[in-house]
């Protein structure tokens, strides 16, 4: 398990780097930091407030580096500061409230377009060259080169406005307070199915390109051969000796497309004004709440680096070969 | 490198995408001929469907919607390119000198492009453009090369670990020359395709990007692109009051040149591993099967 | 010969350009008795491999077998299986050693498993009925059947090939093809599987169809050899006629690129 541990330590220097440049950003800005950071509070933060909120983000007086390991303190014991927009409430209250509708969103989206992607490449890859193969590669670099952004928007478009099918915004009906009811839970269901759609288009093609490539590199190499030698179905050919060893790179490539993943859920939520860490975010950009700012990249981050390291231990499960040696 | 140009003239997906981003560039270039309005005066009655006189309709505060669009192209396609040129430079750069050079400077930058690579890479930008303020297009061309190279340096890293292999790389080597011109003259032409993608690819991620971070008002509102269209028009929450061509016109030009891009990105791919290559050959095969010349 | 195991006549295989062909193997003829070992010899790209795919229909496009061809095993037209007809003769009649020894079983499945599917495709064999063959099996190549529980990496490059090797004998097949079986190993386990193959047909009585460009090899380990030269058959016969009086110039000029043979093995 050297394996992992190594990828923890890494991860945890991949943390660090976040909180750096969160912490030098302000500071290598003209002006006075201090008072960017927390300007657009005006005079409402109480005075004392603004001395709590100068502590955790490291404005003390001293060398740069004791800012630094002030401030750094202040992020591993979970302090981020409060929000200057929805004072005092802290920017942990907030974005972990935030958090629960994007791992919801993004978390399902994930899992279906990876499924989806990696089937519809395989089968397109099995059958190269066939009419479904050209249908499915084409159809997977339209729906990849177009923005979230504009995904998002025409199907709000279509299905909110013109169809009106779906609801064209928030994560339930504002009348319904959140409890264990069945019309609770499909009022989330039907508010979530135009951000998952759509999620889902923008992701779906490009596991499917990725899977497609894979597996097609693969197609030539002796064991898939010799498994057609051997009189084995086309299936499962297919499955256990081709898509089975193709679906290696593309989980690793899935670690990366994570990235991808967050940005669109981003743009996603804005659109559909669902009520996740984008939207927190966007409101905050408009308001210029930097510590929530700061906070959504940590938050961000710490997602992404679960995210990955899931994904690693996925791997190692998929690949014999890093089981036994360690 | 001739190579790629003479398989680009007979792919029919580079045609096709090289057609459309043409189309885009001359649009954007032939603006002032293109439309009598001036993208960022009030021309008209706010939010006119398209018309005769307007054929794009009109913005809120009055503008044309067409002339925005043809000058908008102009921004979105400048950063596009400005950004995925300074992506590749960087990219191409880290990725040569890791894998050719190897050893401590290969463990630094194969580090760094790891670290970037976990953090998630558009609430970084966000990050950073929020505190930059109302960022220009050229300031957010510059944050996206800055900060989007790693995938770039990856892969080129890859390929020139198996290109400084071979026995050309060794003979420059024994002759004696000096490091700088074997990356510069022997490995970068034979990773070029490598980063043919890797360009069009950062042109593709840097419109897309620009447009994001402008829709999500880290742009400067004054300036016109297709980003800011949509940052407006959604202020204007255009669809809820029925002004679809307000936000469909930038969506729908995002869209073409997206698809473009991809077009002309899949065909150099496609060229460049030829095991992904489908083409001509297996229609012919096929027609051969069917008229019973041969068999399996 | 009409007592030939496999039979291969007028065999034109041709791999399908834009525009134009490249005929790999051309009207190629050979056949191969019950219990022999034949040899196909010749440099890489004369089309040896193309026919050892062929024998077991493995090509994809854009090769294509051309009309006129024939290819017979123990009297049964093998162009003319249907798809079913096709996947039971595969391993049953024919089974394959493939060139890379270290590529040729699947990374992600245990031995056991990748002994389970032929067996259970084949004979409908259950579970354990598979276990006990696998392990008779293992046994045959030197392999100690608790093994079958580890993945391929697990062993060295010449214990992969013998595994593959006994793979092959699972279904007792009439043919074996072995394509460059020994290329990606050292001469010692070389010559050590070479024996083991040479001792398994005395027991079991399959022929070999024997794939190589090592011409040592071939005239040690083959009774009769064809040589091959872009796409045709351009002489066969017994191993000694071939090594002592070709009659091709180009085998002659093949036996003179190996020095070291001229009395070395066979004198």
């Amino acid at each position: 398990m050297l394996f992992l541990l190594r990828r923890i330590l890494f991860y945890l220097a991949a943390f660090i780097a976040a909180a750096t440049i969160n912490f030098f950003l302000p500071r290598l800005m003209p002006g006075d930091p201090v008072a960017l950071m927390f300007s657009s509070a005006g005079s409402e933060l109480p005075p004392e407030s603004l001395e709590a909120l100068k502590l955790t983000f490291g404005f003390v007086d001293g060398p740069l580096w004791e800012q630094y390991l002030t401030y750094l303190s202040s992020i591993f014991t979970g302090d981020l500061g409060v929000s200057v927009k929805y004072f005092p409430l802290p920017v942990t209250d907030l974005l972990g409230r935030a958090l629960l509708w994007t791992v919801g969103l993004v978390g399902t989206a994930t899992l279906i377009s990876f499924a989806l992607g990696s089937f519809l490449g395989m089968v397109a890859a099995w059958r190269r060259g066939s009419r479904l193969d050209v249908v499915v590669s084409v159809s997977a670099i339209f729906a990849t080169s177009i923005p979230a952004v504009v995904t998002s928007l025409v199907a709000l478009f279509v299905f909110g406005f013109t169809l009106g099918w779906f609801p064209t915004g928030y994560a339930h009906d504002p009348a319904l307070d959140p409890s264990f009811s069945l019309a609770f839970f499909a009022s989330v269901a039907h508010h979530a199915i135009l951000p998952l759609v759509t999620l889902c288009f923008v992701l779906t093609g490009g596991f499917t390109v990725t899977m497609r490539n894979n597996m097609i590199n693969l197609l030539g190499q002796d064991y898939v051969v010799m498994a057609r030698a051997k009189g084995l179905s086309d299936r499962r050919v297919m499955v256990w000796y081709a898509a089975r060893n193709a679906l290696l790179p593309t989980v690793s490539s899935l670690a990366i497309a994570l990235g991808t993943v967050l940005g669109g859920s981003l743009v996603t939520e804005v659109v559909f004004n669902y009520p996740g860490l984008g939207n927190t975010l966007y409101q905050a950009i408009l308001a210029r709440d930097y510590p929530v700012i700061q906070g959504q990249l940590l938050v961000m981050t710490a997602a992404m680096l679960v995210s990955n390291f899931l994904v690693d231990v996925s791997y190692v499960l998929l690949d014999p070969r890093l089981k036994g040696s360690g | 490198m001739g190579q790629l140009l003479i398989g680009l003239r007979r792919n029919r997906k580079a045609l096709v995408g090289l057609a459309i981003v043409l189309l885009i560039v001359l649009v954007a270039v032939a603006a002032p001929l293109l439309t009598e309005y001036n993208p960022a005066g009030r021309t008209g009655r706010p939010h006119q469907p398209p018309s005769a006189e307007h054929i794009l309709g009109t913005t809120r505060l009055g503008q044309d919607v067409w002339a925005r669009l043809i000058y908008g192209a102009q921004t979105s396609l400048a950063v596009g390119f400005a950004a995925g040129l300074l992506i590749t430079v960087v990219g191409t750069t880290l990725g040569i000198i890791a894998g050719y050079r190897g050893g401590k400077t290969d463990e630094v930058i194969s580090f760094l492009t790891n670290m970037v690579l976990v953090v998630p890479n558009l609430p970084l930008l966000l990050v950073i453009a929020s505190f930059v303020g109302q960022a220009g297009p050229m300031v957010i061309a510059l944050i996206l090369g800055l900060t989007s190279w790693a995938w770039g340096a990856r892969v080129t890293r890859a390929e020139t670990l198996s290109v400084k292999q071979r026995d050309f790389v060794k003979a420059a080597e024994m002759m004696g020359e000096p490091q700088w011109r074997i990356m510069a003259f022997e490995i970068f032409p034979n990773v070029f395709s490598i980063v043919g993608i890797n360009f069009i690819g950062s042109v593709i991620f840097a419109v897309i990007t620009e447009a994001t971070l402008e829709f999500l008002g880290l742009g400067d509102p004054n300036v016109i692109s297709w980003g800011t269209m949509l940052y407006n028009a959604q202020k204007a929450s255009a669809l809820s009051v029925g002004a679809w061509w307000d936000i469909l016109a930038p969506c729908l030009a995002l869209a073409l040149l997206g698809i473009g891009l991809s077009l002309l990105n899949f065909a150099v791919d496609e060229i460049a591993n030829p095991r992904l290559r489908t083409g001509g050959r297996l229609a012919r095969w096929s027609s051969l099967i069917r008229s019973g010349e041969g068999r399996l | 010969m009409s007592d030939a195991l496999l039979s291969v006549r007028n065999l034109t295989i041709d791999y399908i350009g834009a525009e134009t062909d490249f005929r790999a193997v051309d009207d190629v003829s050979f056949d191969v008795a019950p219990g022999e070992v034949f040899g196909l010899a010749g440099e890489s790209g004369c089309g040896k491999s193309t026919i050892a795919f062929a024998v077991s229909r493995l090509h994809g496009p854009p090769a294509l077998i051309r009309k006129g061809s024939e290819i017979r095993l123990a009297g049964r037209d093998v162009l003319g299986l249907d798809k079913r007809a096709l996947a039971d003769f595969r391993w049953r009649e024919v089974a394959m050693v493939f060139q890379s020894a270290m590529n040729s079983l699947n990374p992600v499945l245990r031995i056991e498993e990748q002994f389970y599917d032929v067996l259970r495709t084949h004979t409908g064999c259950t579970r354990k009925e598979a276990r006990d063959r696998t392990a008779e099996m293992l046994t045959l190549v030197d392999i100690r059947p608790e093994r079958m529980r580890d993945y391929p990496h697990q062993f060295s490059g010449g214990m992969r090939q013998r595994i593959v090797i006994a793979i092959c004998m699972a279904l007792d097949p009439k043919l074996v093809v072995m394509d460059e079986p020994t290329t990606a190993l050292d001469v010692v386990v070389q010559r050590e599987i070479l024996q083991r193959i040479d001792e398994l047909r005395r027991q079991r009585g399959f022929s070999v169809l024997f794939i190589t460009h090592d011409l040592g090899l071939m005239v040690q380990f083959c009774d009769r050899i064809g040589v091959m030269l872009s796409g045709r058959m351009v002489e066969q016969g017994p191993s000694e006629a071939i090594f002592r009086t070709p009659r091709h110039d180009y085998t002659k000029r093949l036996w003179a690129s190996f020095p070291s043979l001229k009395g070395g093995v066979l004198g």
